[in-house]
């Protein structure tokens, strides 16, 4: 039962992860009073792509063919690793954050050379951009893994979210709040949201990930699409289910889960509804701001760290 | 009977290596001979492989000792320490030997080749002599002959004035190393019976505390100048890229590790820790700044060999922070997490000697081919060269960290290790020790970055030169070599338990109290179990139907890309390089021809130099004082023979005084 659930919760992020994109885009038309596409678009884009043919650079070799595919597949491999119902996941009790910060480095080290295959002017330039934002992303992204690991003393996810589960919502202390901000602005920066990076431009001047993309078309795609849809959903989930882990089933009954999925339903719904805000709220920075941007998240991060020494006491 | 099996069997590879190879190839010219030559090389390190791993993964301790045969005591021995590292200079031989057969034939004249062969034999029996002497003569040879033997190897490449300069400061180096290593043995004498291993070690804990920090900071200078630690790494990025490819490869992933070994025989096995709290906090704090530095000279570089020694250096840097580590937590009596952070350096250390010999057999099949090492004419090698290609994008992946790789483990080890920091009692460690985590994961980050620019530039896209566009694969025996080692990096990456089981028991050994940390079985079930699920679902998604169609690159709407209109190695580089430009100092010049033309220039060029030097920063004041004291003592030399006789007779005064007042 315990190992259904954890299956049945990576499926979830994974078909689910298209969904999320549909809302955070309705949510963001709304909010520029916009009219909006469907929530259900992604999926619809995903089925016509499935459909197409795949269009090859005549430069290309064997890497930009393979890149979508192994892209894909780590970040199927790193979704094992996040919790969403219950405080347990695939992988997460043996493999810790490091191992889930760096699967998802493997897909964004073929992607960028995936970009280099093209030869193109535009791929190397959103690999360039892309080696400097998650070069400088990398620190805060683990710091702030690092300070809730130590206050829960466990560097599992499932350990450190069960712990958070013990405590009392009304006692959330400073590092939370700290880790929570330092690992919200990198998950902007990593999945290429507005103020970093914004997901709906093809401008050369301002493009880092669709610039990677450009070459690739049907199938591949497709995939390539999916996995960046799965790596928000996942990032969003694993923020909801390290901070606001509250409302997981702690027993693996139906009941427990017919109150959990709602229950994350409505947390993931929240963190929709704040991206959206700060997508639309903020204009898109420029390339040399990001590096400030980042070092912020950075020090706060390094802050986080340094009050999990108070809070201990 | 396994015993003397052991010892025959490593007596014969020390044998083969520094005596019948030389003596075979020196007395004969032929091509048939040097054949045989080859063939004795690598059998007797396949061999030396089969040696080290008997007595590394079980405890088989061999002692040969040679003492009746010299004049001072010469003993080798392998215990499980010595074990490791012969393991790792025989694995990455036997690939580099084979990868060689053809390179070295390609390079020389017939009548080099011989002596080229020669020096190699006799530089692998160096190093197997540093790692498995015990008794400090003994190391100290090997320690010598492998500085001198690599030097004569660099000259017989070539032999202009630059690459002299180059050399000498090389030797100059590695001698002021030697130095400090000398004198931190001759430091033990007053308390050791003698400069066998054994007596070290005893003397060791019982010497007074100020001998124990000399040692200590003698060791680390002199093992750090021969690893290449900033600022002593001067040296590391003018030698190693101006050697023959293969002798790089065993410089960078070898000899760089027999310091690595020095350093840990010295603090960890004779000391038995650092001398005091802050010395763990030394070597963490230079390794962390090694490594950074190192990864961010590294991804300004566009020479492939001088970016791979600089890489070099960041790799020993993470090493030493390790090593640091285990000091620090050492330190604070918590032996298993210090146990785990020893497993992690010496891991990475071993990681390290397959991914970098591997990438530098690869830059030098790309010079085979192209000529060329130069970033800005590479491109496009990939569907030229499929198999260098795919070895060398595993090395790539293994250094940049990816997990399923095996760069990835150490470095995970070491981290772990980090966050345990958090559990001590000691405030200094609790908040230095997790912050570390960040800078190992910027170095990561970085080193990613780096990589990702060294095989997209030299290997996709198109081709930036018609050499890089006629490019050939590699012959046979080099993609063997090749393709040896990419899989070892592969089979560490997935299956590290197998390995990872001995160096715990190697690491019990040196740190007493380590225990078996739940870590390393925890990293040994997840990453198979990971692979399989990635292999897995990409298996899954590429069944999916697809039609395939040839199209050209989108262009904008105008008639073709070029080759100039793809990013460059140095373009790739430039949002970094721009961050952190207080590390580079840039001095930028943009020449626009014609001058009084500037909107419409003819042709454009533009030059960025790095600024900062530590030859002129740091070493241009010693040499001035050292200049300026030799100076002064020329005073003393008149040249007037009556004058020295006085030297001499004040001289005798002051001994007979000494002697006098001494009671």
């Amino acid at each position: 039962m315990k190992i259904a659930l954890n299956i049945l919760q990576a499926i979830l992020i994974i078909l689910g992860a298209p969904l999320v994109r549909g809302i955070v885009a309705r949510c963001k038309a709304f909010l520029q009073r916009r009219q909006g596409a469907s929530i259900w678009r992604p999926y619809y884009d995903l089925a016509k792509l499935f459909r197409k043919e795949d269009l090859v650079p005549p430069t290309a070799s064997a890497v930009f063919r393979v890149v979508p595919f192994i892209l894909f597949a780590t970040t199927i491999c790193a979704v094992a690793f996040v919790p969403l119902l219950q405080p347990a996941a695939l992988l997460a009790s043996h493999g810790d954050f490091f191992l889930f910060v760096y699967l998802l480095a493997i897909g964004r080290f073929f992607l960028s050379l995936g970009a280099f295959d093209g030869g193109s002017a535009f791929g190397g330039m959103g690999a360039s951009r892309e080696a400097l934002i998650s070069c400088l992303a990398e620190a805060p992204f683990l710091l702030s893994f690092v300070a809730i690991a130590i206050l829960a003393s466990h560097a599992d996810i499932a350990g450190m979210v069960s712990w958070t589960l013990q405590q009392n919502f009304f006692n959330v202390s400073a590092v939370h709040i700290l880790a929570f901000t330092s690992l919200g602005m990198v998950v902007i920066a990593e999945t290429g949201r507005m103020p970093v990076d914004n997901p709906t431009t093809h401008l050369e001047l301002t493009m880092i990930h669709e610039a990677m993309i450009l070459e690739y078309s049907g199938t591949r795609l497709a995939l390539i699409e999916w996995a960046s849809a799965i790596k928000l959903h996942a990032m969003l989930a694993l923020l909801a289910a390290l901070f606001f882990p509250w409302g997981m089933a702690s027993g693996a009954s139906v009941g427990f889960v017919a109150l959990s999925l709602p229950l994350y339903c409505a947390k993931i719904g929240l963190l929709i509804i704040l991206l959206a805000v700060i997508e639309s709220g903020m204009a898109k920075l420029r390339m040399y701001l990001v590096p400030d941007f980042l070092g912020v998240a950075s020090a706060v991060s390094v802050l986080a760290v340094i009050f999990t020494f108070l809070a201990k006491r | 009977m396994q015993v003397v099996f052991i010892e025959w069997a490593f007596g014969f590879l020390l044998a083969t290596l520094g005596l019948f190879v030389p003596i075979i190839l020196i007395a004969s010219l032929g091509g048939k001979t040097r054949r045989l030559a080859i063939a004795l090389i690598v059998g007797s390190n396949v061999m030396g492989c089969i040696v080290a791993a008997l007595c590394f993964w079980r405890e088989t301790t061999v002692r040969l000792d040679f003492s009746a045969f010299s004049p001072f005591p010469l003993a080798l021995g392998i215990d499980r320490l010595s074990a490791f590292f012969l393991l790792l200079i025989c694995t990455v031989a036997v690939p580099v030997a084979i990868f060689s057969i053809e390179y070295f034939d390609l390079h020389y004249a017939e009548k080099r080749r011989n002596w080229v062969w020669t020096f190699f034999s006799l530089f692998l029996a160096s190093m197997i002599l540093v790692v498995t002497a015990s008794t400090g003569f003994a190391f100290l040879i090997g320690w010598e002959l492998m500085t001198l033997l690599t030097a004569g190897l660099i000259l017989m490449e070539g032999d202009s004035t630059e690459r002299r300069h180059s050399v000498f400061l090389y030797l100059l180096m590695m001698h002021a190393g030697a130095a400090a290593v000398i004198g931190s043995f001759l430091l033990f004498l007053p308390f050791s019976h003698g400069l066998d291993f054994a007596s070290l070690r005893s003397a060791g804990s019982v010497m007074p505390q100020g001998i124990r920090t000399m040692v200590f900071l003698l060791a680390f200078l002199g093992f750090g100048a021969k690893a290449g630690m900033i600022p002593l790494h001067i040296w590391l990025p003018r030698a190693h890229p101006i050697a023959p490819s293969p002798v790089s490869a065993l410089m960078s992933g070898v000899m760089l590790k027999t310091a690595v070994y020095g350093f840990v025989r010295f603090v960890f096995d004779f000391l038995g820790g650092g001398p005091s709290w802050w010395s763990g906090y030394v070597v963490l704090a230079v390794g962390a700044v090694t490594g950074l530095l190192g990864i961010l000279y590294a991804i300004a570089e566009n020479d492939l060999k001088r970016l791979l020694a600089y890489s070099s250096v960041e790799n020993i840097g993470i090493i030493f922070l390790g090593l640091g580590v285990s000091l620090v937590l050492l330190a604070h009596q918590a032996p298993l997490w210090a146990g785990l952070a020893l497993v992690g350096a010496l891991l990475h250390a071993f990681n390290h000697a397959l991914f970098k010999s591997l990438l530098f057999l690869g830059a030098g099949a790309i010079s085979d081919s192209t000529h060329t090492v130069n970033l800005e004419d590479l491109g496009g090698l990939q569907r030229r060269m499929p198999v260098t290609g795919l070895s060398l994008l595993v090395a790539c992946c293994s250094i940049a960290g990816l997990p399923l790789f095996n760069g990835f483990v150490g470095e995970w080890i070491i981290f772990r290790s980090l966050l345990a920091g958090s559990v001590l009692s000691d405030t200094r460690a609790q908040i230095v020790l997790p912050l570390t985590v960040g800078i190992l994961a910027l170095i990561g980050g970085l080193a990613a970055a780096c990589f990702v620019k060294v095989f997209g530039v030299a290997f996709l896209g198109r081709p930036r030169s018609a050499a890089a566009e006629d490019a050939q694969e590699a012959p046979p025996a080099m993609r063997v070599g090749l393709s040896l080692l990419a899989a070892a990096c592969l089979g560490i990456g997935i299956f590290p338990g197998l390995f990872l089981r001995p160096l715990v028991s190697l690491v019990q050994t040196l740190v007493p109290g380590a225990g078996v940390p739940l870590e390393t079985v925890s990293i040994a079930r997840i990453l198979p179990i990971a692979a399989a699920i990635v292999l897995g679902a990409a298996m899954a998604a590429g069944l999916l139907k697809r039609r395939e169609r040839i199209a050209r690159t989108w262009a904008c709407g105008l008639p073709g890309l070029t080759t100039r209109m793809q990013y460059t190695s140095t373009v790739f580089s430039k949002p970094i390089r721009f961050v952190f430009s207080s590390v580079y100092k840039p001095n930028r010049k943009v020449d626009r021809l014609p001058p009084d033309q500037p909107y419409f220039p003819a042709s454009v060029t533009y030059r960025s130099v790095r600024t900062t030097s530590y030859e002129k920063s740091i070493y241009r004041p010693f040499v001035e004082l050292f200049l300026s004291a030799a100076r002064g003592l020329r005073r003393m030399q008149t040249g007037n023979i009556q004058v020295y006789l006085l030297y001499i007779f004040l001289t005798l005064v002051l001994l007979l005084a000494f002697l006098r007042f001494q009671k």
